[in-house]
């Protein structure tokens, strides 16, 4: 177009060239809003949506708060939720400090091994609990030939709540670590000249000090203590602990009809808590990010020395990996080769590889597994390559469109996998030409890529804030368009970040499971849903092989991912 | 708008959400001139550049290149940077790490369609135009800071724009360099007949590099005109300040005789000098005085004053005398060494300007 051209014509043009842009929110939008909106839409009515005499009523919420499970459930979510952060909370902050302010010997090589929880799914761990610390578990039985008997009993709602705060101090050591780096040290060393022994250094000064960073993460944990499914399922099932989420799931058997009212209902419930919670943690992570940057960076680091104290750092830090990675995951790993096991039995008897076998005769396993890889390498790609369209969509415009992407994005984040499973289950099933889509993987691909929408934009984000914004600018000047720029300059420059958003979205499709449940149907097997289903029917060897494989399938992700050196939080 | 007019900016503003950065600019480039943008930082000088460019949104006024509009608010006129055919040469040279200095330079005729072949020779030809053609297949990383500033300029320059644009070239330079990178930015504009709108901090780097100055202060256009003039005819006190080194003096207005007036200053010290404001005689006034025009003298004379002479201190090419006057310290230029004590200094007529 020649400069001086009229403006309608100009006009015209900048609609051609935004439309790209437009196409990409308005799909977005529909993808979050419609699956959320069905669920909104399904509590108010009188039954199944699809059933031609549902009317508008509220007879579901009436029903389900009548029912003395869901206050017991809710009574136990609020529990869960709030005991795991007055355990994950200090904890994390605590080991956060060791790791990243003092001199304790071995730092570099613990700094992998205390991220592993969140890249093992819950219900792998929970099951490895149950191997390890349950009534018949390996520890159980040593521990009891030992000293006579079991202390502990790993179904109850307090080993629930310990457990699943133990599991999400990953969380909380992510954001106070990273808010510690950019605390000076001089602060520290006043108060060590001042007389404070190292922990009463973290204790005085520096944890107070990124305690914006841990109000932000302490409503974080709190927020997934509504969350979570995996642990309670498995480990509250046998004395019938129910938490919100189990309570949905167990809804779908309550009646014997297809309850999605209700079950419409619990969810608009868990919503109504998780949003506001959600939109608290955005308010409050701009105010830590605030805080942080008005530190500096011009302030130096130098470890604190932790003299005699620094082996009761490392039996703290060595301690909580026994019990939170070690224990469960050498259960597992025992468990698959084993074929079976209790008081007096001799391991060397017992061994076995019938299990993998089992797995690897059955088609339905040999599916899932194949499925998973699927999901995570090529699923992984697109949901990176989906993210990738959606940030150069709003990435240097500042506009409206932008600020309502934000919140496009923020939304699924309140809904957890189990529900947003379920939305989009829905979706599948009575959208007239989606309905075809429901029994292939497709249906699991957008469910896992709507779930962790979220997650995948910040890695893509923080990526495309590296690129100075001058690079573009000369690209805009020498005559390219903003289409062109991107393709030609942006996309090339995140390469790595690409790399590396890929190899994280490969480890948390691989990890996932609750999304899957309500899509598992003959074709779209994953292992993660598939273990949730076998182990409610009780195939304990198979659930302990596939629960192998899962880890394996991680595992092998996360050594990729370091070889290429992808820093694993940002 | 005469023919020679290359780029017309008009009554220029532009806000960034209720702070206002430009507020109401116009000036005009003609072809094959220099035109500097100096300031202070905050002063609008890069924002101006951004938004003849295209990279920033001004509200108001208007924008043409040879006569054509690139940006008329009150026409709705607003053409994207990449479709305004200008060169910018940006302060961090913003060269393309994952693409070779040949990439680089090739990018902008990639885009315009033009044939590979056709590609190649003038690639080479800029390239060896700005003395490159044997670093084309190195990538930006692997040249020193001249090295990417020459390519940056090779990219900019590749595609013919009518105007280049320049922010703060020299910048990222070292001072030794800057001074000769100076000289040869001047000589290749000069020779290349390019119409050109540098951004620069610098006083001596604008003097030196253009045919025009503009003094941006606050956002509006301070003063213009060639170094010459604006060096030795400063208008207010902004630039009499801005400009060179200075001697400044508080005192208020004595006498008034025509375009003189007579300042007697705080300091103890009274002169004549050129009216350069409105102020009454006894209104509080300011002098300038450029530390190369104090004279050191003999004796007693017109505008003369005597003084305590402090120390001298050697330059290298010069010394440079500092005098206690009052509160003031008044510096002069010399060529010898001079002993404290009381000393005759004259404040030259011509050179005392009184604000």
């Amino acid at each position: 177009m020649r400069p001086g051209a009229s403006p309608l014509s100009l006009k015209v043009t900048l609609m051609l060239q935004t439309l790209p842009r437009r196409a990409v929110v308005a799909l977005l939008a529909l993808s979050v809003f419609f699956p959320i909106g069905l669920v909104l839409y399904q509590s108010i009515l009188s039954g199944p949506f699809f059933m031609p005499s549902t009317t508008l009523s509220l007879e579901s919420f009436a029903f389900i708060f009548d029912d003395p499970d869901f206050w017991q459930a809710l009574k136990n979510t609020l529990a869960v939720a709030i005991g795991m952060s007055l355990i994950a909370i200090p904890l994390g902050a605590i080991l956060a400090f060791i790791m990243v302010r003092t001199d304790l010997p071995g730092r570099r090589w613990l700094e992998v091994p205390i991220m592993i929880p969140i890249f093992v799914s819950p219900v792998v761990l929970g099951f490895g609990y149950v191997v390890s610390l349950g009534p018949v578990g390996f520890f159980s039985v040593w521990f009891e030939s030992l000293f006579g008997s079991v202390p502990w009993n790993i179904y109850s709602l307090t080993a629930i709540i310990i457990i699943a705060g133990l599991t999400h101090v990953p969380h909380v050591y992510l954001y106070s670590s990273s808010a510690l780096r950019n605390l000076g040290s001089d602060v520290e060393e006043a108060a060590r000249l001042s007389g404070a022994s190292p922990f009463r250094v973290a204790r005085d000064v520096s944890i107070p000090m990124v305690s914006p960073a841990l109000l932000y993460v302490g409503v974080l944990v709190f927020f997934l203590g509504f969350e979570i499914f995996g642990l309670p399922l498995i480990l509250g099932d046998p004395e019938g602990h129910l938490v919100l989420t189990t309570y949905l799931y167990k809804l779908t058997n309550k009646l014997g009809t297809p309850s999605y009212h209700l079950m419409a209902a619990v969810a608009t419930c868990i919503i109504a808590v998780t949003f506001p919670l959600v939109l608290l943690q955005r308010a409050l992570l701009k105010s830590a990010q605030r805080f942080v940057s008005m530190k500096g960076k011009s302030a130096r680091q130098r470890p604190l020395a932790l003299g005699i104290w620094k082996w009761l750092a490392l039996a703290l830090i060595l301690g909580w990996l026994f019990v939170t990675v070690v224990t469960p995951v050498a259960g597992i790993a025992l468990r698959s080769v084993v074929s079976s096991w209790g008081q007096g039995i001799n391991l060397l008897e017992v061994l076995t590889l019938d299990h993998f076998h089992a797995v690897f005769e059955e088609q339905t396993m040999i599916r899932s597994i194949i499925n998973s890889i699927l999901i995570g390498t090529l699923g992984g790609a697109l949901a990176v390559g989906g993210y990738l369209a959606i940030g150069l969509a709003t990435h240097r415009q500042p506009d409206g469109l932008s600020r309502f992407v934000d919140y496009i994005v923020l939304t699924p984040r309140a809904v957890p996998g189990l529900m947003a499973g379920l939305a989009v289950f829905w979706v599948f099933l009575f959208v007239p030409f989606l309905a075809p889509l429901r029994s292939t993987l497709f249906s699991v691909w957008f469910a896992y890529a709507v779930v962790w929408l979220a997650y995948g934009m910040r890695l893509i984000q923080s990526a495309l804030m590296q690129v100075g914004p001058e690079l573009e600018e000369a690209g805009r000047l020498v005559g390219a368009s903003r289409a062109r720029v991107s393709r030609d300059i942006t996309v090339p420059l995140i390469r790595n970040g690409l790399l590396g958003a890929w190899l994280l979205i490969f480890m948390i499709f691989e990890r996932e499971y609750s999304t899957g449940v309500y899509l598992l149907s003959p074709g779209t097997e994953v292992i993660g849903a598939q273990i949730v289903s076998l182990w409610a029917s009780g195939a304990v060897d198979v659930v302990a092989a596939l629960s192998l494989i899962n880890m394996a399938l991680v595992g092998i992700g996360l050594a990729i991912a370091l070889r290429f050196g992808v820093k694993l939080h940002d | 708008m005469t023919d020679k007019t290359i780029l017309t900016v008009d009554n220029l503003a532009l806000s960034y959400g209720s702070n206002p950065i430009l507020k109401g600019v116009s000036m005009q480039l003609r072809r094959g001139e220099v035109v500097s943008l100096l300031g202070p930082s905050g002063s609008g000088k890069t924002t101006l550049l951004r938004a003849v460019a295209g990279l920033e949104q001004p509200h108001h006024g208007s924008v043409a290149i040879a006569g054509r509009a690139i940006y008329d608010a009150a026409a709705g006129i607003d053409i994207p940077a990449e479709k305004r055919e200008l060169g910018l040469v940006f302060q961090s040279y913003a060269l393309w790490p994952h693409k070779t200095v040949f990439d680089n330079v090739a990018y902008p005729l990639k885009l315009r369609k033009i044939a590979q072949n056709e590609i190649v020779q003038r690639v080479h030809a800029a390239l060896k135009n700005l003395g490159l053609d044997h670093l084309a297949e190195r990538y930006p990383h692997q040249l020193s800071g001249g090295q990417q500033q020459r390519v940056s300029i090779a990219r900019a320059l590749v595609y013919n724009p009518p105007v280049i644009l320049l922010d703060e070239p020299l910048s990222n330079l070292d001072a030794k360099m800057r001074e000769e990178a100076r000289a040869w930015l001047r000589n290749l504009i000069v020779e290349m007949q390019l119409s050109a709108l540098v951004v620069t901090h610098d006083q001596s780097e604008a003097m030196a590099m253009s045919d025009r100055i503009l003094l941006l202060n606050g956002g509006v256009i301070e003063q213009q005109g060639t170094p010459t003039e604006m060096y030795g005819q400063p208008q207010t006190f902004f630039v009499a300040d801005f400009m060179g080194s200075n001697n400044i003096m508080t005192g208020r207005i004595g006498d008034i005789r025509g375009g003189e007036a007579r300042i007697d200053l705080d300091n103890g010290i009274s002169v004549w000098g050129l009216r350069r404001t409105n102020a009454a005689i006894g209104h509080e006034a300011r002098a300038v005085a450029r530390v190369e025009q104090l004279q050191l003298t003999d004796g007693p004379g017109d505008n003369r004053a005597e003084i305590e002479l402090a120390t001298s201190m050697f330059l290298g090419d010069r010394f440079e005398y500092v005098f206690h006057a009052g509160k003031d310290l008044l510096r002069a230029w010399g060529k010898r060494h001079e002993d404290a004590g009381k000393r005759w200094l004259e404040f030259p007529r011509d050179s005392v300007w009184i604000f």
